[in-house]
C-alpha cells in the first residue's frame, strides 16, 4: 500500500541524488527528493561531469557553468616567486623550464600518457563495473568488450595500467620529474581526500581517477555549479530541511520518515544517495551478517577540513597550492597515522565565483590550532579563515583500489541494489565515486529502470 | 674449447635448480659461482669459531615440494626441522603467543580478545585456503595480457577460470590481498593491536613499504604459502642451517652430472649477432656455451653482464625502473647463554627459545620504524624476527652455548650520508639496545656480533642495493610484469640467453620455483 503521489523516493539533493531522481522523472516515475539541509551547499561542485548527464538533462539550459581557469594552478616557489601551470601544454612547458629543463621536456609526453589512462577510466566510470563473477553471456561479451577496448589504445596503455595503477604517486613522479615544486603540486592530487601519503600504493590511481574529464595538461579536477543546475531543472519535487531515514519491511523498502515532522512518505523504490553506512545500518541489516559486516569494513576516513577564506581585495590565482614537496606531503601524512593534524598540512585555496574556498590535509580532530597553523602558512589572520573538519571521506568511501569498481560501495554489492528489495544506492559510495558529480546518479538510474 | 650445453651464472639456490634440472634432462651444465662456496643468500658460515650461522637467509618453507621430490634433496643431505611458536614481547611486560598446539594458541588469544580467538580460526582457514588458490600460480609461466598470441590468451582465459572457480566471497579476499594494506586488513578481522601487529610484520618482510602502506597484504599472503605443516606460520630451519639447502642441491645437481665452479665470477656475457654464445670470467677466461642462463637479480643480468647496446632500449629502461630499495639488515650474534626477556621470566619451560621472537609490540611501533627509513635513516627501534636456531639444531654453536639471528627492519640502503663502518656499529647496537630494553642483562651474554647492512648484503651476494627478493616484490612488480613486461617468461632480448633468479616470477624466499620454471621454459625451447 504506497503513498498515490510517489513512485520513488530519493535521499539527498546532491548532484547524484538529483541526476538519479530526474532520470527516474524522465522515466515517467514520480519522484520526490528529500534532502536534510535548509539550504543548499553554496560550494562548488568538484570533479568533472560527464557529458551525457549535461546532455541528457539539458543542464547548459539550467545554468550549468563549468569553470575552465587558466593558469590552474599557481604554487610558490622556494626562492620566492611562483610556478603557474596554463592549460595550454606549450605555456606550461615554458613555465617549468624555468625551474628544470628536464622537466620541461618530458611534459608533454607525460600529460598525453595521464591523458590516455585517463580515458580508459572514463570508458569505465559510465557503465556499471563489470560484474566478474557473472555467468551471463551478455555480462561476459561487456567485460570482454571493455577488455578489448582497452587493447585497441596500444600495448602501451595495457602495460601502463597494470604498472600504474597499484603504484605510489611518488614512484610515478620520481620517474618522470625530479622537481620538487612540481612533484609536490602533482603529488597533492594523488593524495585529494585520501588517508594515505604520496608513498602509498593506490594514490597513482587516485591521481588518474581526479584527472577524468580534464582536458591534458591540467591535473585539479573541474569546478562547476552542477548541484545548483540540476536542482533548477523541473521535473521533481525537492523537499529540503528533511532528514530521512528508509522503512523497510520484510526485506522490501516501503518509503521514508522524516525525522523531524514524523511524517512517511511512502513508495515502492527508495533510492539513497546518502553514505552507504549510514543509509544501511539503521536498517535490519543483521539479517544479513555478511553484509552488514562489509558495510561496517568500508573505509571513509575524513581527513580533509573545508571552509572559505576572506581577503579584502580577489587575489591574482585561480588555485594557490601548498605542497612544496612529496615528502611535505610524506610527513603531514604521518601526523595523521598517529591521530594527529598535520603540523605542516597541505593547503589548497580555489577561487570560485568570488568566493575563496579552503582545503587542508590531513586532519585528524581540527582543533583550534589548526586555523592558526593554516593562517600562518597563508599569511593571513585566522579570523579571515572559517574551516570545518569532516569526521567522514567526502567520498562516502576512501579510493583506494580495493574499494573501488565492483568492490564498491561493498563486494558483491557493486551494482547499485542492497539486499533490501527496492532500496538503491547512488552516491559517491557507489562506482565510480567521488569526484565525478552525476556519474554514480546516472548509472544507479539506468540500473534500477 | 669444450661448449656446454648451459652455464649457469650464480650458484644461490635458484641458479644450482636450474642446473639441477637442466642436467637431470641430460644437458652438460656448468655454474659458475663468484664466491669460495655455493648458496648466494642461503649459506650457512661459521662466522665465529663453533658458532655457525645461516648468514643471511635463516628459515626455510617456501621451497616448493615439486622440487624437493623431483630432486631428491632428502636423499642430498635436506633435513627440516619445523619452528613451532612466536612469542611477541609487549611494552607492558605481557606477551602474545602462538603455540605449535592449536588449542593452546586459541586460549593465549582469549586471554587477549575473545572476539579475536573466535575470528582467528575463520580467518587462518580463509588465508589457507588463498595461498592454496594462488599456489598454482606460482608453478605457472604467466601469461601476457598484452599478447594476441594464441598461448597467451590461453593462459589468460586458464587464470580467469581459476579465479572464478574460487566463488564470489573468496574472490574478493583475494582482490583485498592485493590491494590492500596489511594493517588495514587485518583491522577487518581482529581488535588486538599486538596480533595485528605481529601478523603485519610478515607483511613488509624485504619490502620499504610500513605495515599501513597498500599492497603489504600480499607478501602476507606470500608468506602464507609455507608448505610445511603448522599452524601460526609454517615455518622450519634446515638441519646445518640455510646453507644444507643450497648444498644439498648442489649435490643433487652433481649427481646428474652437473659441474660447479666456485671462485668463477662473471664478468660478461658474450653475445655474436643477437645471439649468446659464452661467458668471460672475471680472470679472463672465455667459456662457451650454446645457452646462458643468469640466476643474479635483474639488473646484474642485464645492466652489468650485458652490453645496453645488447637489448632494446624500451627493455633498458624497464629493468632500470625496476625497485630494488633493500630496507633489511641482519645482526648475528653469539651468545654464552639464553637471554631471559621480561615477558616470560620462565621462558615457558625454554618453548620460547625455540620458536621465535617477535619485536613487533604494536602497530604503531612497527610503522614508527618505517617512518624513520623513509627519510634515510636506519629504525631507532626496529621491527626484528628473533630465531636461537642452536636450540633445534645444537650443532650449530659449541655445548651450552648458543647462536642468535636477529632478521632487522628498517634498514634502507640509501642511507642519508651513506652506510661507514661507524653507522654499522651505530645500527647494531640500536638493535641489542632494542633487545635488552625486552630482555634485560641480554648484552653481557654477547660474546660475538656481525652485523650486516643491505650494503654488505650487496657487496657480499650480490643482491643489488641488498634487497633479499632480488626486487621489490610490490605489486606493479609482480607476475607478468617480473622483471619487464613482456619479459616475464625466463627469456631476454637475446637469443639463448635467460634469467632464472627471484628477480623474475614469482620470486622471493627460498623457493626455487623461478629456477625451476626457467629451466623447464629452457628445455621446452629445445636448447
Amino acid at each position: 500500500m504506497s503513498d498515490p503521489r510517489y513512485d520513488a523516493i530519493v535521499i539527498g539533493a546532491g548532484a547524484n541524488g538529483l541526476t538519479t531522481a530526474h532520470y527516474l522523472a524522465r522515466a515517467g516515475k514520480r519522484v520526490v527528493v528529500v534532502e536534510q539541509h535548509e539550504t543548499p551547499d553554496p560550494s562548488a561542485d568538484i570533479g568533472w561531469v560527464p557529458d551525457v548527464v549535461i546532455r541528457d538533462l539539458g543542464l547548459t539550459g539550467a545554468g550549468l557553468r563549468i569553470e575552465t581557469p587558466d593558469p590552474w594552478i599557481t604554487a610558490p616557489l622556494p626562492a620566492g616567486g611562483t610556478l603557474e601551470l596554463a592549460r595550454d601544454i606549450g605555456k606550461s612547458v615554458e613555465a617549468i623550464r624555468r625551474i628544470s629543463p628536464a622537466d620541461a621536456a618530458k611534459w608533454p609526453d607525460f600529460c598525453q600518457r595521464m591523458r590516455t589512462l585517463a580515458s580508459v577510466l572514463e570508458r569505465l566510470y559510465l557503465v556499471p563495473p563489470p560484474d566478474i563473477e557473472s555467468t551471463d553471456v551478455r555480462e561476459l561479451a561487456r567485460i570482454a568488450g571493455l577488455g578489448l577496448y582497452v587493447r585497441r589504445r596500444g600495448k602501451q596503455t595495457v602495460i601502463d595500467l597494470a604498472r600504474i595503477l597499484p603504484m605510489s604517486i611518488a614512484e610515478l613522479l620520481d620517474d618522470w620529474f625530479e622537481s620538487d615544486v612540481l612533484k609536490g603540486m602533482l603529488g597533492a592530487l594523488g593524495v585529494w581526500h585520501l588517508k594515505q601519503g604520496p608513498r602509498s600504493g593506490g594514490t597513482a590511481f587516485n591521481f588518474l581517477h581526479h584527472h577524468a574529464g580534464c582536458t591534458a595538461g591540467v591535473f585539479r579536477p573541474t569546478r562547476s555549479n552542477v548541484t545548483q543546475a540540476l536542482s533548477k531543472v523541473s521535473g521533481v519535487e525537492i523537499r529540503r530541511g528533511a532528514r530521512a531515514t528508509v522503512l523497510a519491511k520484510n526485506g522490501k523498502a516501503t518509503g521514508v520518515v522524516l525525522e523531524k515532522s514524523g511524517e512517511t512518505i511512502q513508495a515502492p523504490l527508495v533510492v539513497s544517495s546518502a553514505p552507504p553506512r549510514s543509509t544501511l545500518l539503521p536498517l535490519a541489516i543483521e539479517l544479513y551478517p555478511d553484509f552488514a559486516r562489509a558495510v561496517s569494513n568500508i573505509r571513509a576516513r575524513g581527513v580533509v577540513a573545508r571552509g572559505t577564506l576572506t581577503l579584502e581585495q580577489a587575489p591574482q590565482y585561480s588555485t594557490f597550492c601548498i605542497a612544496p614537496s612529496l615528502d611535505y606531503l610524506e610527513r603531514a601524512y604521518d601526523d595523521a597515522k598517529y591521530g594527529k593534524d598535520s603540523s605542516s598540512p597541505y593547503i589548497e585555496v580555489q577561487r570560485t565565483d568570488g568566493r575563496l574556498e579552503v582545503q587542508v590535509q590531513y586532519v585528524a580532530s581540527g582543533g583550534t590550532d589548526l586555523s592558526s597553523t593554516v593562517a600562518r602558512l597563508l599569511n593571513v589572520q585566522p579570523s579571515q579563515l572559517a574551516l570545518r573538519a569532516a569526521t567522514e571521506s567526502l567520498y562516502h568511501g576512501e579510493l583506494t583500489l580495493d574499494q573501488i569498481l565492483f568492490m564498491r560501495p561493498v563486494p558483491g554489492w557493486s551494482r547499485y541494489r542492497t539486499p533490501i528489495e527496492g532500496l538503491y544506492l547512488c552516491g559517491s559510495g557507489t562506482h565510480p565515486g567521488g569526484g565525478i558529480p552525476g556519474a554514480a546518479g546516472r548509472n544507479a538510474a539506468r540500473e534500477i529502470l | 674449447m669444450k661448449q656446454y650445453d648451459a652455464i649457469v651464472i650464480g650458484g644461490g639456490h635458484n641458479g644450482l635448480v636450474t642446473a639441477a634440472y637442466l642436467a637431470r634432462a641430460g644437458k652438460s651444465v656448468l655454474v659458475l659461482e663468484r664466491r669460495s662456496r655455493v648458496g648466494g643468500a642461503a649459506v650457512t658460515e661459521e662466522i665465529f669459531p663453533g658458532f655457525k650461522f645461516s648468514m643471511f637467509s635463516y628459515v626455510v618453507s617456501l621451497l616448493r615440494p615439486e622440487i624437493i621430490r623431483d630432486l631428491d634433496l632428502p636423499r642430498h643431505g635436506l633435513h627440516i626441522l619445523p619452528l613451532e611458536s612466536t612469542v611477541t614481547p609487549m611494552e607492558n611486560g605481557d606477551y602474545l603467543a602462538a603455540w605449535a598446539d592449536h588449542d593452546e594458541t586459541r586460549r593465549e588469544l582469549y586471554r587477549h580478545s575473545p572476539r579475536d580467538a573466535e575470528a582467528y580460526d575463520e580467518y587462518g582457514r580463509l588465508m589457507h585456503f588463498m595461498a592454496q588458490a594462488v599456489k598454482p600460480i606460482l608453478g605457472m609461466v604467466p601469461p601476457d595480457p598484452t599478447s594476441f598470441a594464441l598461448g597467451d590468451l590461453a593462459g589468460l582465459l586458464k587464470l580467469g577460470k581459476h579465479f572464478r572457480g574460487l566463488g564470489a566471497e573468496r574472490l574478493h579476499a583475494l582482490v583485498k590481498l592485493m590491494t590492500m594494506s596489511s594493517a588495514d586488513f587485518l583491522d577487518e578481522w581482529f581488535e588486538t593491536d599486538v596480533l595485528k601487529a605481529t601478523k603485519s610484520a610478515s607483511g613488509i618482510i624485504g619490502t620499504f613499504l610500513g605495515p599501513r602502506s597498500p599492497g603489504t597484504a600480499y607478501v602476507l599472503l606470500h608468506h602464507y604459502m609455507g608448505e610445511l605443516d603448522g599452524v601460526f606460520r609454517a615455518w622450519g630451519f634446515a638441519k646445518g642451517g640455510t646453507g644444507a639447502v643450497s648444498e644439498a642441491i648442489a649435490s643433487a645437481a652433481r649427481s646428474f652430472g652437473a659441474e660447479i665452479r666456485c671462485n668463477a665470477g662473471v664478468s660478461k656475457v658474450l653475445v655474436k649477432g643477437g645471439k649468446a654464445t659464452g661467458v668471460v670470467l672475471e680472470n679472463g677466461d672465455e667459456l662457451a656455451a650454446r645457452t646462458v642462463v643468469s640466476s643474479l637479480d635483474p639488473r646484474r643480468t642485464f645492466l652489468q653482464l650485458l652490453e645496453t647496446s645488447d637489448l632494446p632500449s624500451e627493455f633498458v629502461q624497464d629493468i632500470k625502473r625496476f625497485k630494488f630499495r633493500g630496507s633489511s639488515g641482519k645482526v648475528n650474534i653469539a651468545l654464552a647463554g639464553l637471554p631471559t626477556f621480561t615477558c616470560m621470566p620462565d621462558s615457558a619451560g625454554g618453548r620460547l627459545h625455540r620458536g621465535a621472537v617477535s619485536i613487533s609490540p604494536s602497530l604503531d611501533y612497527v610503522e614508527r620504524a618505517y617512518d624513520d627509513a623513509k627519510y634515510g635513516e636506519f629504525s631507532r627501534r626496529p621491527y626484528m624476527d628473533i630465531v636461537f636456531p642452536s636450540m633445534i639444531d645444537p650443532g650449530m654453536a659449541p655445548p651450552g652455548k648458543h647462536v642468535m639471528s636477529i632478521f632487522v627492519q628498517y634498514a634502507p640502503y640509501h642511507l642519508n650520508g651513506g652506510w661507514t663502518d661507524a653507522k654499522r656499529e651505530a645500527f647494531g647496537d640500536a638493535v641489542v639496545n632494542t633487545v635488552e630494553s625486552f630482555a634485560p642483562g641480554f648484552k653481557s651474554l654477547i660474546l660475538h656480533r656481525q652485523v650486516i647492512t643491505p650494503l654488505d648484503i650487496e657487496k657480499i651476494t650480490g643482491l643489488s642495493e641488498g634487497n633479499i627478493f632480488a626486487g621489490e616484490l610490490a605489486l606493479h612488480q609482480l607476475f607478468f610484469l617480473r622483471p619487464a613486461p613482456g619479459w616475464a617468461k625466463f627469456a631476454t632480448p637475446v637469443r639463448g640467453y635467460y634469467q632464472a633468479g627471484s628477480g623474475t616470477h614469482p620470486g622471493g624466499g627460498i623457493m626455487g620455483a623461478s629456477g625451476r620454471l626457467a629451466a623447464m621454459r629452457i628445455l621446452k625451447d629445445g636448447r
